[in-house]
Protein backbone atom coordinates (compact mmCIF):
# COMPACT_ATOMS: atom_id res chain seq x y z
CA UNK A 1 0.00 0.00 0.00
CA UNK A 2 2.77 2.41 0.78
CA UNK A 3 4.52 1.69 -2.45
CA UNK A 4 1.43 2.51 -4.40
CA UNK A 5 0.91 5.80 -2.64
CA UNK A 6 4.52 6.86 -2.84
CA UNK A 7 4.75 6.18 -6.52
CA UNK A 8 1.71 8.34 -6.99
CA UNK A 9 3.25 11.35 -5.35
CA UNK A 10 5.71 12.48 -8.02
CA UNK A 11 2.85 12.47 -10.48
CA UNK A 12 0.66 14.47 -8.20
CA UNK A 13 3.08 17.18 -7.24
CA UNK A 14 5.41 17.99 -10.06
CA UNK A 15 6.59 21.24 -8.54
CA UNK A 16 7.03 20.03 -5.03
CA UNK A 17 8.43 22.65 -2.78
CA UNK A 18 11.26 21.03 -0.98
CA UNK A 19 11.69 23.64 1.66
CA UNK A 20 8.24 23.18 3.05
CA UNK A 21 8.43 19.54 4.03
CA UNK A 22 10.30 19.41 7.29
CA UNK A 23 8.70 16.32 8.75
CA UNK A 24 10.70 13.17 7.90
CA UNK A 25 7.81 10.94 8.84
CA UNK A 26 5.56 12.56 6.35
CA UNK A 27 6.90 10.61 3.44
CA UNK A 28 5.47 7.49 4.93
CA UNK A 29 2.10 8.97 5.55
CA UNK A 30 0.24 9.33 2.29
CA UNK A 31 -0.48 12.82 0.97
CA UNK A 32 2.75 13.89 2.51
CA UNK A 33 3.35 17.35 1.18
CA UNK A 34 2.10 20.06 3.46
CA UNK A 35 0.25 22.70 1.56
CA UNK A 36 -0.01 26.15 3.03
CA UNK A 37 -3.68 26.61 2.35
CA UNK A 38 -6.64 24.69 3.66
CA UNK A 39 -7.57 23.68 0.15
CA UNK A 40 -4.51 21.54 -0.14
CA UNK A 41 -3.38 20.84 -3.67
CA UNK A 42 -6.20 22.95 -5.03
CA UNK A 43 -5.00 26.06 -3.25
CA UNK A 44 -2.09 28.39 -3.62
CA UNK A 45 1.59 27.74 -3.99
CA UNK A 46 3.84 28.85 -1.22
CA UNK A 47 5.13 31.95 -2.95
CA UNK A 48 1.66 33.18 -3.75
CA UNK A 49 0.58 32.38 -0.20
CA UNK A 50 3.06 34.79 1.30
CA UNK A 51 1.73 37.50 -0.93
CA UNK A 52 -1.86 36.70 -0.09
CA UNK A 53 -1.24 36.45 3.64
CA UNK A 54 0.48 39.79 3.65
CA UNK A 55 -2.26 41.47 1.64
CA UNK A 56 -5.02 40.06 3.79
CA UNK A 57 -3.20 41.17 6.90
CA UNK A 58 -2.76 44.70 5.61
CA UNK A 59 -6.30 45.04 4.34
CA UNK A 60 -7.67 43.84 7.63
CA UNK A 61 -6.67 47.10 9.20
CA UNK A 62 -9.49 48.82 7.32
CA UNK A 63 -11.91 47.72 10.06
CA UNK A 64 -12.13 44.24 8.59
CA UNK A 65 -11.61 41.67 11.35
CA UNK A 66 -13.55 39.14 9.33
CA UNK A 67 -10.80 39.34 6.73
CA UNK A 68 -8.29 38.46 9.44
CA UNK A 69 -10.44 35.52 10.45
CA UNK A 70 -10.64 34.38 6.83
CA UNK A 71 -6.86 34.71 6.66
CA UNK A 72 -6.45 32.40 9.64
CA UNK A 73 -9.01 29.96 8.28
CA UNK A 74 -7.47 29.86 4.85
CA UNK A 75 -3.95 29.28 6.10
CA UNK A 76 -4.95 26.92 8.86
CA UNK A 77 -2.23 24.34 8.00
CA UNK A 78 0.32 27.07 8.63
CA UNK A 79 -0.93 27.44 12.16
CA UNK A 80 -1.09 23.72 12.74
CA UNK A 81 2.39 22.82 11.53
CA UNK A 82 4.27 25.31 13.58
CA UNK A 83 7.65 24.89 11.97
CA UNK A 84 6.77 25.20 8.33
CA UNK A 85 6.26 28.38 6.36
CA UNK A 86 7.83 30.92 8.68
CA UNK A 87 6.97 33.94 6.59
CA UNK A 88 3.31 33.09 6.19
CA UNK A 89 3.07 32.15 9.83
CA UNK A 90 4.21 35.60 10.81
CA UNK A 91 1.28 37.27 9.08
CA UNK A 92 -1.25 34.64 10.04
CA UNK A 93 -0.44 34.80 13.72
CA UNK A 94 -0.65 38.56 13.68
CA UNK A 95 -4.00 38.31 11.90
CA UNK A 96 -5.25 35.92 14.55
CA UNK A 97 -4.18 38.28 17.30
CA UNK A 98 -5.81 41.19 15.57
CA UNK A 99 -9.01 39.30 15.05
CA UNK A 100 -9.24 38.26 18.71
CA UNK A 101 -8.58 41.77 19.98
CA UNK A 102 -11.07 43.38 17.64
CA UNK A 103 -13.73 40.75 18.29
CA UNK A 104 -13.39 41.02 22.04
CA UNK A 105 -13.74 44.78 21.88
CA UNK A 106 -16.73 44.58 19.56
CA UNK A 107 -18.36 41.88 21.63
CA UNK A 108 -17.84 43.87 24.80
CA UNK A 109 -19.49 46.89 23.26
CA UNK A 110 -22.37 44.90 21.74
CA UNK A 111 -23.08 43.02 24.94
CA UNK A 112 -22.93 46.19 27.01
CA UNK A 113 -25.36 47.77 24.62
CA UNK A 114 -27.83 44.94 24.47
CA UNK A 115 -27.73 43.98 28.12
CA UNK A 116 -27.41 47.47 29.49
CA UNK A 117 -30.43 48.75 27.71
CA UNK A 118 -32.08 51.91 28.70
CA UNK A 119 -30.96 51.86 32.29
CA UNK A 120 -27.38 52.25 31.31
CA UNK A 121 -27.62 54.52 28.36
CA UNK A 122 -30.74 56.50 28.86
CA UNK A 123 -32.55 57.92 25.83
CA UNK A 124 -29.48 57.41 23.64
CA UNK A 125 -30.25 53.70 23.57
CA UNK A 126 -33.39 54.24 21.62
CA UNK A 127 -31.55 56.37 19.15
CA UNK A 128 -28.82 53.80 18.57
CA UNK A 129 -30.72 50.54 18.44
CA UNK A 130 -31.02 49.13 14.98
CA UNK A 131 -34.72 48.70 14.54
CA UNK A 132 -35.36 52.31 15.41
CA UNK A 133 -32.62 53.50 13.14
CA UNK A 134 -34.08 51.38 10.37
CA UNK A 135 -37.51 52.80 10.92
CA UNK A 136 -36.20 56.31 10.86
CA UNK A 137 -34.26 55.77 7.66
CA UNK A 138 -37.01 53.76 6.08
CA UNK A 139 -34.79 50.74 5.54
CA UNK A 140 -37.24 48.11 6.61
CA UNK A 141 -39.94 49.22 4.29
CA UNK A 142 -40.39 45.98 2.51
CA UNK A 143 -42.52 43.99 4.88
CA UNK B 1 -3.13 -3.71 -3.03
CA UNK B 2 -5.71 -5.17 -5.30
CA UNK B 3 -8.13 -2.37 -4.82
CA UNK B 4 -5.95 0.29 -6.31
CA UNK B 5 -5.54 -1.72 -9.46
CA UNK B 6 -9.19 -2.13 -10.22
CA UNK B 7 -10.11 0.26 -13.04
CA UNK B 8 -11.99 3.21 -11.76
CA UNK B 9 -15.34 3.81 -13.30
CA UNK B 10 -17.37 6.94 -13.24
CA UNK B 11 -19.61 5.44 -10.59
CA UNK B 12 -16.89 5.59 -7.97
CA UNK B 13 -16.92 9.34 -7.79
CA UNK B 14 -20.40 9.98 -9.12
CA UNK B 15 -21.97 10.07 -5.72
CA UNK B 16 -19.43 12.51 -4.39
CA UNK B 17 -19.82 14.83 -7.33
CA UNK B 18 -23.59 14.72 -7.14
CA UNK B 19 -23.53 15.50 -3.45
CA UNK B 20 -21.16 18.33 -4.18
CA UNK B 21 -23.79 20.04 -6.25
CA UNK B 22 -26.94 18.91 -4.48
CA UNK B 23 -25.82 20.13 -1.08
CA UNK B 24 -25.50 23.83 -1.90
CA UNK B 25 -28.74 23.76 -3.90
CA UNK B 26 -30.53 22.22 -0.94
CA UNK B 27 -28.97 24.66 1.50
CA UNK B 28 -30.02 27.58 -0.67
CA UNK B 29 -33.59 26.31 -0.94
CA UNK B 30 -33.80 25.53 2.75
CA UNK B 31 -32.56 28.98 3.72
CA UNK B 32 -35.01 30.71 1.42
CA UNK B 33 -37.88 28.64 2.81
CA UNK B 34 -36.72 29.51 6.32
CA UNK B 35 -36.60 33.21 5.51
CA UNK B 36 -40.01 33.08 3.87
CA UNK B 37 -41.53 31.32 6.86
CA UNK B 38 -39.91 33.70 9.33
CA UNK B 39 -40.53 36.97 7.60
CA UNK B 40 -43.86 36.52 5.90
CA UNK B 41 -46.07 36.00 8.87
CA UNK B 42 -48.98 37.92 7.45
CA UNK B 43 -49.94 36.69 4.01
CA UNK B 44 -52.40 39.42 3.33
CA UNK B 45 -49.91 42.23 3.09
CA UNK B 46 -48.39 42.02 -0.31
CA UNK B 47 -45.44 44.31 -0.22
CA UNK B 48 -45.46 46.88 -2.94
CA UNK B 49 -42.39 45.66 -4.62
CA UNK B 50 -41.86 47.08 -8.01
CA UNK B 51 -39.16 45.87 -10.23
CA UNK B 52 -38.64 45.29 -13.88
CA UNK B 53 -40.63 42.11 -13.53
CA UNK B 54 -43.73 44.02 -12.57
CA UNK B 55 -43.23 46.92 -14.92
CA UNK B 56 -46.02 46.03 -17.24
CA UNK B 57 -48.65 45.15 -14.75
CA UNK B 58 -48.85 45.12 -11.02
CA UNK B 59 -51.24 42.65 -9.61
CA UNK B 60 -53.96 43.69 -7.25
CA UNK B 61 -56.32 41.45 -5.38
CA UNK B 62 -59.40 42.70 -7.09
CA UNK B 63 -58.55 41.61 -10.60
CA UNK B 64 -60.20 38.68 -12.24
CA UNK B 65 -58.11 35.59 -12.88
CA UNK B 66 -58.03 36.25 -16.58
CA UNK B 67 -56.69 39.75 -15.99
CA UNK B 68 -54.06 38.41 -13.64
CA UNK B 69 -52.99 35.80 -16.16
CA UNK B 70 -52.73 38.34 -18.91
CA UNK B 71 -50.84 40.72 -16.70
CA UNK B 72 -48.48 37.96 -15.67
CA UNK B 73 -47.80 37.14 -19.31
CA UNK B 74 -46.99 40.74 -20.04
CA UNK B 75 -44.67 40.96 -17.06
CA UNK B 76 -42.83 37.82 -18.05
CA UNK B 77 -42.50 39.00 -21.60
CA UNK B 78 -40.94 42.24 -20.47
CA UNK B 79 -38.59 40.46 -18.10
CA UNK B 80 -37.45 37.87 -20.61
CA UNK B 81 -36.92 40.58 -23.19
CA UNK B 82 -34.81 42.53 -20.73
CA UNK B 83 -32.75 39.47 -19.95
CA UNK B 84 -32.23 38.70 -23.62
CA UNK B 85 -31.02 42.21 -24.29
CA UNK B 86 -28.70 42.10 -21.32
CA UNK B 87 -27.31 38.73 -22.32
CA UNK B 88 -26.60 39.89 -25.83
CA UNK B 89 -24.85 42.89 -24.33
CA UNK B 90 -22.74 40.52 -22.29
CA UNK B 91 -21.93 38.50 -25.39
CA UNK B 92 -20.87 41.68 -27.15
CA UNK B 93 -18.65 42.77 -24.30
CA UNK B 94 -17.08 39.36 -24.07
CA UNK B 95 -16.49 39.39 -27.80
CA UNK B 96 -14.73 42.72 -27.51
CA UNK B 97 -12.61 41.25 -24.74
CA UNK B 98 -13.68 43.69 -22.05
CA UNK B 99 -13.09 40.99 -19.50
CA UNK B 100 -11.71 43.37 -16.93
CA UNK B 101 -14.81 45.50 -17.08
CA UNK B 102 -16.98 42.44 -16.66
CA UNK B 103 -15.05 41.29 -13.64
CA UNK B 104 -15.29 44.72 -12.06
CA UNK B 105 -18.98 44.72 -12.75
CA UNK B 106 -19.32 41.32 -11.19
CA UNK B 107 -17.59 42.52 -8.06
CA UNK B 108 -19.72 45.62 -7.96
CA UNK B 109 -22.95 43.70 -8.33
CA UNK B 110 -21.88 41.24 -5.65
CA UNK B 111 -21.25 44.18 -3.37
CA UNK B 112 -24.64 45.68 -4.12
CA UNK B 113 -26.40 42.41 -3.45
CA UNK B 114 -24.55 41.64 -0.26
CA UNK B 115 -24.62 45.10 1.23
CA UNK B 116 -28.00 46.26 0.09
CA UNK B 117 -30.13 43.15 0.00
CA UNK B 118 -28.22 41.52 2.82
CA UNK B 119 -28.59 44.61 4.91
CA UNK B 120 -32.30 44.82 4.21
CA UNK B 121 -32.92 41.21 5.10
CA UNK B 122 -30.87 41.57 8.28
CA UNK B 123 -32.87 44.62 9.23
CA UNK B 124 -36.08 42.72 8.58
CA UNK B 125 -34.87 39.89 10.77
CA UNK B 126 -33.79 42.25 13.53
CA UNK B 127 -37.13 43.95 13.34
CA UNK B 128 -39.00 40.69 13.47
CA UNK B 129 -37.14 39.32 16.46
CA UNK B 130 -36.51 42.69 18.15
CA UNK B 131 -32.84 41.94 18.63
CA UNK B 132 -31.13 44.73 20.57
CA UNK B 133 -28.37 45.28 18.06
CA UNK B 134 -26.98 48.75 17.83
CA UNK B 135 -26.31 50.47 14.57
CA UNK B 136 -22.54 50.70 15.04
CA UNK B 137 -22.11 46.97 15.48
CA UNK B 138 -24.53 46.29 12.69
CA UNK B 139 -22.77 48.53 10.22
CA UNK B 140 -19.37 47.07 11.06
CA UNK B 141 -20.66 43.54 10.61
CA UNK B 142 -22.41 44.34 7.37
CA UNK B 143 -19.36 46.12 6.02
CA UNK B 144 -17.13 43.18 6.87
CA UNK B 145 -19.52 40.70 5.41
CA UNK B 146 -19.95 42.47 2.10
CA UNK B 147 -16.31 43.42 1.56
CA UNK B 148 -15.07 39.91 2.18
CA UNK B 149 -17.85 38.64 -0.07
CA UNK B 150 -16.71 40.90 -2.87
CA UNK B 151 -13.16 39.66 -2.42
CA UNK B 152 -14.32 36.07 -2.48
CA UNK B 153 -16.22 36.57 -5.70
CA UNK B 154 -13.74 38.82 -7.38
CA UNK B 155 -10.44 37.17 -6.65
CA UNK B 156 -9.77 34.13 -8.70
CA UNK B 157 -7.84 32.31 -6.00
CA UNK B 158 -9.59 32.21 -2.72
CA UNK B 159 -10.71 29.68 -0.21
CA UNK B 160 -13.07 27.33 -1.99
CA UNK B 161 -15.38 26.91 0.95
CA UNK B 162 -15.78 30.61 1.58
CA UNK B 163 -16.37 31.40 -2.07
CA UNK B 164 -18.99 28.68 -2.30
CA UNK B 165 -20.60 29.95 0.90
CA UNK B 166 -20.79 33.48 -0.39
CA UNK B 167 -22.23 32.40 -3.73
CA UNK B 168 -24.95 30.49 -1.92
CA UNK B 169 -25.64 33.55 0.25
CA UNK B 170 -25.93 35.77 -2.83
CA UNK B 171 -28.33 33.23 -4.31
CA UNK B 172 -30.41 33.19 -1.15
CA UNK B 173 -30.63 36.97 -0.96
CA UNK B 174 -31.67 37.48 -4.56
CA UNK B 175 -34.09 34.56 -4.44
CA UNK B 176 -35.79 35.92 -1.35
CA UNK B 177 -36.40 39.19 -3.07
CA UNK B 178 -37.79 37.48 -6.10
CA UNK B 179 -40.29 35.60 -4.00
CA UNK B 180 -41.88 38.91 -3.20
CA UNK B 181 -43.24 39.29 -6.70
CA UNK B 182 -46.97 38.80 -7.11
CA UNK B 183 -48.02 35.22 -7.29
CA UNK B 184 -49.25 34.78 -10.82
CA UNK B 185 -46.32 36.73 -12.15
CA UNK B 186 -43.91 34.45 -10.33
CA UNK B 187 -45.26 31.26 -11.81
CA UNK B 188 -45.58 32.52 -15.35
CA UNK B 189 -42.14 34.09 -15.06
CA UNK B 190 -40.58 30.81 -13.97
CA UNK B 191 -42.08 28.96 -16.91
CA UNK B 192 -41.05 31.72 -19.29
CA UNK B 193 -37.49 31.65 -17.99
CA UNK B 194 -37.32 27.89 -18.34
CA UNK B 195 -38.34 28.21 -21.99
CA UNK B 196 -35.91 31.07 -22.50
CA UNK B 197 -33.07 29.05 -21.00
CA UNK B 198 -33.88 26.16 -23.29
CA UNK B 199 -33.81 28.45 -26.30
CA UNK B 200 -30.76 30.44 -25.29
CA UNK B 201 -28.58 27.44 -24.67
CA UNK B 202 -29.63 25.01 -27.34
CA UNK B 203 -30.48 27.16 -30.33
CA UNK B 204 -27.44 28.03 -32.46
CA UNK B 205 -28.35 31.69 -32.33
CA UNK B 206 -28.91 31.69 -28.59
CA UNK B 207 -26.75 34.16 -26.67
CA UNK B 208 -25.65 31.68 -24.07
CA UNK B 209 -24.49 29.23 -26.66
CA UNK B 210 -22.51 31.94 -28.42
CA UNK B 211 -20.92 32.89 -25.13
CA UNK B 212 -19.98 29.35 -24.32
CA UNK B 213 -18.49 28.74 -27.73
CA UNK B 214 -16.44 31.91 -27.50
CA UNK B 215 -15.19 30.91 -24.09
CA UNK B 216 -14.20 27.49 -25.32
CA UNK B 217 -12.48 28.77 -28.41
CA UNK B 218 -10.50 31.28 -26.40
CA UNK B 219 -9.86 28.92 -23.57
CA UNK B 220 -11.01 31.44 -21.01
CA UNK B 221 -13.36 31.60 -18.12
CA UNK B 222 -16.49 33.62 -18.49
CA UNK B 223 -16.42 36.31 -15.82
CA UNK B 224 -19.67 35.59 -14.13
CA UNK B 225 -21.07 34.19 -10.95
CA UNK B 226 -20.89 30.44 -11.19
CA UNK B 227 -20.94 27.89 -8.48
CA UNK B 228 -18.25 25.32 -9.00
CA UNK B 229 -18.25 22.25 -6.89
CA UNK B 230 -14.98 21.20 -5.38
CA UNK B 231 -13.24 18.98 -7.92
CA UNK B 232 -13.06 15.41 -6.84
CA UNK B 233 -9.49 14.37 -6.32
CA UNK B 234 -9.12 10.82 -7.32
CA UNK B 235 -6.33 8.50 -6.42
CA UNK B 236 -5.03 8.25 -9.90
CA UNK B 237 -3.08 11.33 -10.63
CA UNK B 238 -4.88 12.20 -13.77
CA UNK B 239 -7.53 14.53 -12.57
CA UNK B 240 -5.85 17.18 -10.53
CA UNK B 241 -2.31 18.30 -10.95
CA UNK B 242 -1.41 21.39 -9.05
CA UNK B 243 -4.26 23.16 -10.63
CA UNK B 244 -5.94 26.02 -8.93
CA UNK B 245 -9.53 25.14 -9.03
CA UNK B 246 -10.67 27.90 -11.23
CA UNK B 247 -7.68 28.59 -13.40
CA UNK B 248 -7.13 26.66 -16.51
CA UNK B 249 -3.69 25.40 -17.26
CA UNK B 250 -2.82 23.14 -20.12
CA UNK B 251 -5.61 20.69 -19.87
CA UNK B 252 -4.98 17.05 -20.19
CA UNK B 253 -7.46 14.96 -22.01
CA UNK B 254 -7.49 12.07 -19.70
CA UNK B 255 -10.87 11.74 -18.30
CA UNK B 256 -14.04 11.91 -20.20
CA UNK B 257 -15.36 14.45 -17.77
CA UNK B 258 -12.64 16.97 -18.37
CA UNK B 259 -11.85 19.57 -20.90
CA UNK B 260 -15.19 21.03 -21.61
CA UNK B 261 -15.44 24.38 -20.03
CA UNK B 262 -19.01 25.17 -20.79
CA UNK B 263 -20.91 27.71 -18.88
CA UNK B 264 -24.01 29.64 -19.64
CA UNK B 265 -24.65 33.20 -18.77
CA UNK B 266 -27.75 35.11 -18.09
CA UNK B 267 -27.59 38.70 -17.16
CA UNK B 268 -30.43 39.71 -15.03
CA UNK B 269 -31.63 43.12 -14.24
CA UNK B 270 -31.65 43.92 -10.60
CA UNK B 271 -34.80 45.33 -9.27
CA UNK B 272 -35.18 48.73 -7.79
CA UNK B 273 -37.22 49.11 -4.74
CA UNK B 274 -39.97 51.47 -4.13
CA UNK B 275 -41.15 52.36 -0.74
CA UNK B 276 -44.83 52.47 -0.13
CA UNK B 277 -44.38 54.87 2.75
CA UNK B 278 -43.59 58.52 2.72
CA UNK B 279 -40.34 59.14 0.98
CA UNK B 280 -37.41 59.68 3.25
CA UNK B 281 -36.45 63.35 3.28
CA UNK B 282 -32.69 63.23 3.28
CA UNK B 283 -31.73 59.99 1.60
CA UNK B 284 -32.46 59.31 -2.01
CA UNK B 285 -33.58 55.74 -1.88
CA UNK B 286 -34.01 54.95 -5.53
CA UNK B 287 -31.14 52.75 -6.38
CA UNK B 288 -29.90 52.57 -9.92
CA UNK B 289 -30.86 49.44 -11.67
CA UNK B 290 -27.79 47.33 -11.83
CA UNK B 291 -27.47 44.25 -13.88
CA UNK B 292 -25.79 41.33 -12.40
CA UNK B 293 -23.96 38.67 -14.15
CA UNK B 294 -25.45 35.47 -13.00
CA UNK B 295 -25.12 32.22 -14.74
CA UNK B 296 -27.74 29.80 -15.65
CA UNK B 297 -27.06 26.41 -16.91
CA UNK B 298 -24.92 23.54 -15.98
CA UNK B 299 -21.61 22.53 -17.35
CA UNK B 300 -18.32 20.98 -16.58
CA UNK B 301 -15.41 22.95 -15.31
CA UNK B 302 -11.90 22.63 -16.55
CA UNK B 303 -10.92 20.38 -13.70
CA UNK B 304 -13.90 18.15 -14.15
CA UNK B 305 -15.91 19.73 -11.42
CA UNK B 306 -19.56 20.37 -12.07
CA UNK B 307 -20.48 23.99 -12.54
CA UNK B 308 -23.94 25.29 -11.94
CA UNK B 309 -24.94 28.83 -12.68
CA UNK B 310 -26.09 31.02 -9.87
CA UNK B 311 -29.27 31.86 -11.76
CA UNK B 312 -30.31 28.24 -11.37
CA UNK B 313 -29.85 28.41 -7.62
CA UNK B 314 -31.93 31.55 -7.56
CA UNK B 315 -34.85 30.30 -9.60
CA UNK B 316 -35.03 26.94 -7.89
CA UNK B 317 -35.17 28.77 -4.59
CA UNK B 318 -37.79 31.19 -5.91
CA UNK B 319 -39.97 28.24 -6.84
CA UNK B 320 -39.59 26.61 -3.47
CA UNK B 321 -39.99 29.91 -1.66
CA UNK B 322 -43.20 30.63 -3.45
CA UNK B 323 -44.39 27.12 -2.65
CA UNK B 324 -43.57 27.83 0.98
CA UNK B 325 -45.91 30.76 0.92
CA UNK B 326 -48.74 28.35 0.43
CA UNK B 327 -47.92 25.45 2.66
CA UNK B 328 -45.04 23.20 3.61
CA UNK B 329 -46.59 20.26 1.80
CA UNK B 330 -46.03 21.97 -1.51
CA UNK B 331 -42.47 22.71 -0.40
CA UNK B 332 -41.71 19.03 0.01
CA UNK B 333 -43.28 18.19 -3.33
CA UNK B 334 -41.43 20.94 -5.17
CA UNK B 335 -38.14 20.15 -3.47
CA UNK B 336 -38.29 16.54 -4.57
CA UNK B 337 -39.30 17.56 -8.06
CA UNK B 338 -36.42 19.99 -8.37
CA UNK B 339 -33.87 17.52 -7.08
CA UNK B 340 -35.16 14.91 -9.47
CA UNK B 341 -34.95 17.39 -12.32
CA UNK B 342 -31.41 18.29 -11.33
CA UNK B 343 -30.47 14.63 -11.30
CA UNK B 344 -31.93 14.17 -14.76
CA UNK B 345 -30.02 17.21 -15.98
CA UNK B 346 -26.77 15.89 -14.57
CA UNK B 347 -27.33 12.57 -16.27
CA UNK B 348 -27.96 14.32 -19.55
CA UNK B 349 -24.81 16.33 -18.94
CA UNK B 350 -22.72 13.23 -18.58
CA UNK B 351 -24.27 11.80 -21.72
CA UNK B 352 -24.06 14.83 -23.97
CA UNK B 353 -20.91 16.47 -22.62
CA UNK B 354 -21.91 19.97 -23.53
CA UNK B 355 -23.59 22.97 -22.03
CA UNK B 356 -27.07 22.25 -20.92
CA UNK B 357 -29.79 24.46 -19.52
CA UNK B 358 -30.43 23.43 -15.95
CA UNK B 359 -33.69 25.27 -15.55
CA UNK B 360 -36.23 23.63 -17.88
CA UNK B 361 -36.53 20.13 -16.48
CA UNK B 362 -36.51 21.14 -12.84
CA UNK B 363 -38.79 24.13 -13.23
CA UNK B 364 -41.32 22.22 -15.29
CA UNK B 365 -41.37 19.35 -12.82
CA UNK B 366 -41.52 21.80 -9.94
CA UNK B 367 -44.41 23.77 -11.35
CA UNK B 368 -46.36 20.65 -12.24
CA UNK B 369 -45.81 19.18 -8.81
CA UNK B 370 -46.78 22.42 -7.11
CA UNK B 371 -50.12 22.61 -8.85
CA UNK B 372 -50.80 18.92 -8.42
CA UNK B 373 -49.96 19.11 -4.73
CA UNK B 374 -51.99 22.22 -4.19
CA UNK B 375 -55.05 21.09 -6.08
CA UNK B 376 -55.18 17.38 -5.42
CA UNK B 377 -52.71 16.22 -2.82
CA UNK B 378 -53.70 18.66 -0.15
CA UNK B 379 -57.35 17.73 -0.21
CA UNK B 380 -56.46 14.08 -0.03
CA UNK B 381 -53.98 14.42 2.81
CA UNK B 382 -56.20 16.70 4.84
CA UNK B 383 -59.15 14.39 4.51
CA UNK B 384 -57.05 11.40 5.45
CA UNK B 385 -55.53 13.05 8.48
CA UNK B 386 -58.73 14.51 9.78
CA UNK B 387 -60.29 11.09 9.60
CA UNK B 388 -57.20 9.54 11.18
CA UNK B 389 -56.78 7.19 8.29
CA UNK B 390 -53.19 7.59 7.28
CA UNK B 391 -51.11 10.24 8.94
Amino acid sequence: MEEASRSDEPNRNPNIDRSSNPNPLSSIISSAHVWPTIDGPLGLTEEASVDYARRFYKFGFALLPWLWAVNCFYFWPVLRHSRAFPQIRNYVVRSAVGFSVFTSLLLAWALTFSLGGEQLFGPVWDKLVMYNVADRLGLSGLA
Amino acid sequence: MDRTQRPRSVLDSLGEELIGILTPVSICMFTVVLLVCLLNSDPSSSASFSSIATAAYSETDSDSPWDKLLGAFLNSLVFVAAITVATFLLVLLFYLRCVRFLKLYMGFSAFVVLANLGGEISVLLIDRFRLPVDSVTFSILLFNFSVVGVLAVFMSRFSILITQGYLVVIGVLVAYFFTMLPEWTTWVLLVALALYDLAAVLLPVGPLRLLVEMAISRDEDIPALVYEARPVIRDDSRLVQRRVWRDRRSSQNDDDLENNEVVNVVVRAEEEEQRSEISVPLIERSRPESSETFLEGIGLGSSGAIKLGLGDFIFYSVLVGRAAMYDLMTVYACYLAIIAGLGVTLMLLSVYQKALPALPVSIMLGVVFYFLARLFLEVFVVQCSSNLVMF
